[in-house]
């Protein structure tokens, strides 16, 4: 199951509290900043069409090459979890964002965490990175 | 992710919150007490809005959120909904709830007996301090409608126990 995939949380003001490289596939150096700038290029995409639909789950909203930008909101608004992968399994991605949301709150239920600020958490990243094994 | 807690432990915190807020930390500053207790209710707010709003998507307008924390948000924390709502449309709501949950224990010195013992200045107090008790559920609504992204103030009144009146004014700018 190789297949590259990169996961980013961004909240509002656009800045992202989270980033992890989840592929299976060998990362090569120039790939990883490649990943980033496709995510953050999405952004205004997001931003048109969060505003349009009241879905949670966006299925691909852009496609780069052969890599594809799916998206997750939350009701609060601006918070965002995006997924740039080349694998076609919806209801896994789908599966994914719910956990990878319920791990959120979570940390977010931490009282000394500022709302807005890096995750900077070992336990949420290898979660993170458990169930992008167990999904994608 | 929720467990539960048994209410009369919440309600005995809640009352020593903001009696060692009133009379120990900031002793004889009511406005940093109430500052103090909003604070802590918006983080509360915050995060409470964030659990409950896992499974839905986002809300269309103000309308609809206000009615979200009249409806699901209340009921989760208070097993009840709010009983009335009224807007004038501009961004000011009205949420009256006729039996509020956390000052149901607060008694009312005025309405009993009064025999003669309580001196004058004491219905004074009683009203400030009671105030106090308002702050953090006023402290919760401001957080869980600013994680919607609504920037508000939120006031409370008990001219009426046991019923509570919360004001929310919307700020545009």
């Amino acid at each position: 199951m190789t297949s590259t995939a990169c996961f980013m949380i961004v909240s509002r003001n656009d800045i992202p509290i989270y980033e992890a490289e989840v592929g299976a596939a060998p990362k090569k150096e120039e790939a990883v900043h490649q990943h980033q700038f496709i995510l953050h290029a999405a952004l205004d995409i997001v931003q048109d069409i969060a505003w349009t639909t009241s879905a949670m789950f966006l299925k691909s909203i852009d496609r780069f090459n052969d890599l594809v930008v799916s998206v997750y909101v939350t009701a609060a608004i601006h918070t965002r979890l995006m997924l740039l992968h080349d694998s076609r399994n919806d209801d896994g991605i789908k599966s994914f964002f719910q956990e990878v949301h319920e791990l959120y709150i979570k940390s977010l239920l931490n009282p000394l965490y500022l709302p807005g600020s890096r995750i900077k958490s070992s336990h949420f990243d290898t979660k993170v990175r458990a169930l992008a094994r167990k999904y994608l | 992710m929720g467990k539960e807690v048994s209410e009369s432990c919440l309600d005995i915190l809640l009352i020593e919150t903001v009696s060692s807020y009133t009379n120990g930390f900031y002793a004889g500053k009511p406005e940093l007490v109430a500052q103090a207790v909003e604070a802590i209710g918006y983080q509360v707010g915050n995060q409470l809005c964030e659990r409950y709003t896992m499974e839905r998507s986002q809300f269309s307008d103000h309308l609809e959120a206000i009615k979200f924390i009249c409806t699901d948000f209340w009921i989760k924390i208070f097993k009840k909904q709010i009983d009335t709502l009224r807007t004038d449309h501009k961004g000011t709501f009205v949420l009256r709830d006729n039996r509020f949950r956390w000052i149901s224990r607060v008694s009312n010195p005025i309405s009993e007996d009064s025999g003669a013992t309580f001196p004058s200045t004491l219905p004074v107090n009683f009203a400030q301090s009671r105030k106090m008790h308002l702050y953090f559920p006023c402290g919760i609504i401001r957080g869980a409608l600013s994680n919607l992204a609504i920037p508000c103030a939120v006031t409370a009144d008990i001219s009426s126990l046991p019923s509570c009146i919360f004001t929310i004014q919307i700020r545009r700018d």
